[in-house]
């Protein structure tokens, strides 16, 4: 994935489509911690990177790499080693 | 950080729908609205987006993100899309698309570039070129509610004719003075014109946002230079990041 060109850089709310199909709850307005710098802030503000294979998000503050989602022929990819926790709104 | 509770959304299985065209309104030379009759459309709140998906007689697929334009009131759903040049979907939806016509879409989706009048305000909401869409569908809702919410309208524009909905956001800051509508246009200003003359820019953002310590939520919408220069001023004129929402363009000048 071409992660790093900034030319493709858009919002995390942008990924919803996407993550709705991994998430049953609502992704964007859930709150993430980077595991990198301890910032914490909604899904939907995270930097999305957009790619043919998948989604990469990356932490507003630092950069860091936060969660990665990729769809291949083996299955569906969910990669968040750099997100320390979550925490959705109660429904 | 000062997070902003966003109310709970229901979650639901995201499945492709369909959509049919009911009514095509040409709101600039490079600019239609689709008003669509989507089966089964469980509602939306505004700043929500759809994927829209077309499919060749070959097979082949192409997928893009659309704002929905209209309030969460309507039964229709509306599209603004903006013709992009060798763009593989909004080229059809522009200029192929006629009544009746059929195409898949999903959604809503995305929680978080959301406003919806029990959140309050003040409400400021900053846009260039087609970046409008997510935020008609604010400003639709907020005077369907009656809503007296204080709230700015900055748009940026190439020229008065590349300004979309322009009667509408007139006649609504007509009827209701808590909402104020300011037109910048960067290329192109017709005569008599008594707007801004440039692109937006920090004194801009000064002169008609509210100040920092009315903690207006604000939402920003347009191609991702206008949405980063944006950004950065209104931190420099000391909002919180935290109630600046935003939303990019794709890197083809489509919403993405």
């Amino acid at each position: 994935m071409t992660d790093d060109d900034l030319a493709f850089a858009l919002d995390g709310n942008a990924a919803a489509g996407a993550l709705r199909e991994l998430f049953a709850a609502e992704i964007t307005t859930a709150q993430i911690e980077c595991d990198t710098c301890g910032s914490v802030g909604a899904v939907g503000s995270l930097r999305f990177y957009a790619a043919p294979m998948g989604v990469v998000l990356r932490c507003n503050n630092c950069a860091g790499l936060v969660l990665r989602a990729v769809r291949t022929p083996h299955g569906r990819w969910l990669e968040m080693r750099g997100a320390h926790c979550m925490r959705f709104a109660p429904a | 950080m000062t997070a902003i509770e966003p109310q709970a959304i229901p979650a639901r299985r995201l499945e492709w729908r369909r959509a049919k065209a009911r009514q095509v309104i040409t709101e600039t030379p490079r600019v239609k609205s689709l008003l669509l009759d989507v089966a089964g459309w469980p509602g939306h709140l505004p700043g929500q987006h759809v994927d829209v998906r077309l499919t060749g007689e070959d097979g082949y697929q192409a997928q893009r993100s659309y704002s929905i334009a209209s309030p969460a009131e309507d039964t229709l759903v509306a599209l603004t899309v903006e013709r992009v040049k060798n763009g593989e979907v909004s080229p059809y939806l522009v200029d192929e698309i006629r009544m009746d016509d059929q195409f898949e879409l999903r959604g809503p989706i995305g929680g978080y570039f959301v406003w919806t009048v029990a959140m309050g305000g003040p409400l400021c909401l900053i846009a260039a070129g087609s970046g409008i869409a997510p935020l008609m569908a604010m400003l639709r809702h907020r005077e369907r509610q009656s809503a007296d919410v204080p709230s700015v309208l900055l748009y940026s524009a190439r020229s008065l004719e590349d300004a979309i909905y322009r009667e509408e956001l007139d006649a609504m800051a007509h009827r209701n003075p808590a909402l104020r509508v300011v037109g910048a246009l960067t290329r192109r200003q017709a005569e008599g014109w008594t707007g801004y003359r440039r692109r937006v820019d920090r004194s801009m953002l000064a002169d008609t946002c509210f100040p920092p310590d009315r903690a207006p939520r604000i939402f920003v919408c347009g191609p991702t230079p206008f949405v980063e220069d944006v950004s950065s001023f209104l931190i420099e004129l000391g909002h919180d990041a935290s109630m600046i929402k935003t939303e990019r363009f794709g890197p083809t000048g489509e919403p993405a």
